[in-house]
């Protein structure tokens, strides 16, 4: 429950990792919502309010509309986001990682209903707080997913140093922290990148900015770089 | 391979993949018109290219190769996996094919959901009806006074001029109504079957008790003539649509108390699939329903025969339409949903 990522296999056999949403951010966007459909609810009706009697018919329709398919329509043309939940960097995705389709839009939508109840959406909490997944009821049916949404990020490269063999064997996790101990630490302070290199003093044997060079160099040795 | 080598080797298929997805990976419109001015990757490369990609992710993640490399891969073959099992735009060939023959097959499928659903809903309209007419004190147990005061008032069989069935709100406002109204308990009547089926029967018992008392209440005080006259049009589209949702409710309670040999969340997902697609049907008949109800059923002046002619029609209509749709063999494997179980 506290690790929120998880993973489908795509037909491809590989691993999608996703970060399922808890119920705050997902509570944040439903007020967004909320406010934009009131919003567009209280136009809609000093609009229709010209129209005298036949106006009250429209604004049911918009009502209606609005109601029942802001979410769906949203959420199927503009990539599984309702205005909250691009607010909030949010993103409604099918269980097996595709984008979502019409009809389990419409089928999450529906069982909102179920997930209101009794009160301020209580029973939708208490499912998306005892799924894995963070799915509310609606989620569970439709067979769909709310995740955050990973900002596309450039390829950092690690830092450039003189390449040092290791000569120690390395296991294989040991070498992947060095290697985004290379790539992330030039935008840490250099306290932080010395206090972190002193972890390494058994395997290095220097402390202070020598070892976070040695760091450096171990990884550069592990990336393969030659001079 | 070391990483550093890894990343030189490859690096150029990704940043064309991304390109790629950049520039024609929006819309499929979009990418169609600008098909002359692409120089780049062409499309039909893309599968494999995809592919190609999902293996190299694989190679890296078991090789250990660092984070920032790992979830960049990752991140490109998301976008392509978005891309490629995205659903198909919906065609309007495909709705219609629906409408005539994938949803009367559907329904056909869950009789059983349909037969019980119908049984809670008729049972009672028709006990209470026939019970009021011989304890007509009934229908003050149901309602209050000053409801029951409403209906008579909307079905006057004295006031001629008066349009039946309503105060004194225009055709459209009513329209309006209809739609927020009568949808609205569809949907909900289906969506609270998932409380075990108890919501949906809950509804629909209630439903039934209301109807059959409204009807039981004004046929007994002798305004039955304007009441049959008005609800004689819409009644094969609404009730019929109640039911259906009703049904479509069941079979999702159905599912989560005896998934069978599924998992329990795979029924409901079975179960959800269905009644989305029920529930379009619904969406739709409850839509013709209305506007019958707020432009034909509300005409006060039209002689009872054409009202129950056209009644008769249209229930004969939605009743062949239900039976027969979709058992011609031009429908098979076209109308996709509700074909294959």
């Amino acid at each position: 429950m506290l690790d929120t990522f998880r993973e489908v296999v795509t037909p491809e056999g590989v691993v999608l990792q996703l970060r399922a949403a808890g119920p705050v951010p997902r509570a944040l966007a439903w007020l967004i919502d909320v406010a934009i459909r009131m919003g567009v609810l209280v136009a809609a009706g000093s609009v229709f309010a010209v129209l005298g009697r036949a106006g009250a018919g429209f604004y049911l329709i918009a009502l209606f509309l609005v109601w029942w398919f802001y979410p769906v329509v949203f959420e199927v043309l503009w990539k599984g986001c309702t205005p909250g939940k691009r607010a909030l960097n949010l993103r409604v995705i099918s269980g097996n990682g595709g984008p979502l389709g019409w009809q389990a839009a419409f089928t999450r939508d529906l069982l909102r209903v179920v997930d209101m109840l009794p009160l301020f959406y209580a029973t939708g909490l208490v499912s998306c707080l005892l799924d894995p997944w963070g799915r509310r009821l609606g989620d569970m049916v439709a067979n769909t997913l709310v995740v955050h949404d990973a900002p596309p990020r450039a390829l950092i490269e690690a830092t450039a140093a003189p390449p040092i063999a290791s000569t120690v064997v390395l296991r294989q996790h040991e070498q992947a922290a060095l290697i985004a101990f290379a790539e992330r630490g030039p935008r840490q302070s250099l306290a932080r990148q010395i206090e972190l290199a002193n972890l390494a003093e058994p395997l290095t044997g220097l402390r202070g900015e020598a070892g976070v060079h040695q760091l450096y160099g171990l990884a550069n040795g592990l990336l393969g770089r030659n001079e | 391979m070391k990483q550093e080598l890894f990343v030189q080797r490859y690096k150029h298929e990704w940043d064309a993949f991304e390109h790629w997805l950049n520039v024609r990976g929006e819309s499929a419109k979009d990418a169609r018109s600008t098909r002359r001015q692409w120089h780049g990757l062409g499309d039909t490369e893309i599968p494999a290219r995809y592919r190609r990609l999902c293996q190299q992710l694989a190679l890296a993640r078991r090789r250990g190769y660092s984070p920032v490399l790992v979830e960049r891969l990752q991140l490109l073959m998301q976008r392509g996996h978005t891309l490629l099992y995205r659903t198909p735009a919906p065609r309007w060939r495909r709705l219609a094919m629906f409408l005539l023959a994938g949803f009367p097959r559907l329904v056909r499928e869950e009789r059983f959901c349909m037969t019980l659903s119908a049984l809670l809903f008729w049972l009672p309209v028709a006990a209470i009806f026939i019970a009021t007419q011989y304890r007509p004190e009934l229908s003050s147990a149901l309602f209050d006074a000053s409801t029951l005061h409403k209906f008579e008032a909307m079905y006057d069989p004295h006031d001629a001029a008066h349009a039946l069935g309503r105060g004194s709100e225009t055709d459209l406002a009513m329209f309006g109504f209809y739609i927020w109204n009568n949808i609205s308990i569809g949907f909900k009547t289906f969506a609270s079957g998932l409380l075990a089926g108890i919501g949906a029967v809950v509804v629909l018992l209630t439903n039934g008790v209301m109807i059959g008392g409204v009807a039981g209440h004004l046929q007994a005080i002798g305004s039955g003539d304007p009441f049959w006259r008005f609800v004689a049009g819409h009644s094969p589209f609404e009730l019929t649509a109640i039911v259906i949702a009703g049904g479509a409710g069941l079979r999702l309670g159905l599912n989560l108390m005896a998934p069978g040999q599924r998992r329990r969340v795979d029924a409901l997902i079975d179960g959800g699939r269905r009644g989305a697609l029920l529930c379009a049907g619904v969406l739709v008949m409850l839509l013709i329903a209305a506007f019958i109800e707020a432009f034909w059923s509300s005409i006060g002046w039209m002689p009872a025969g054409v009202k129950y002619s056209v009644s008769a029609l249209l229930w004969l209509s939605v009743g062949w339409w239900l039976w027969r749709g979709g058992r011609n063999a031009a429908f098979d494997g076209t109308a996709g949903e509700g074909a294959t179980r």
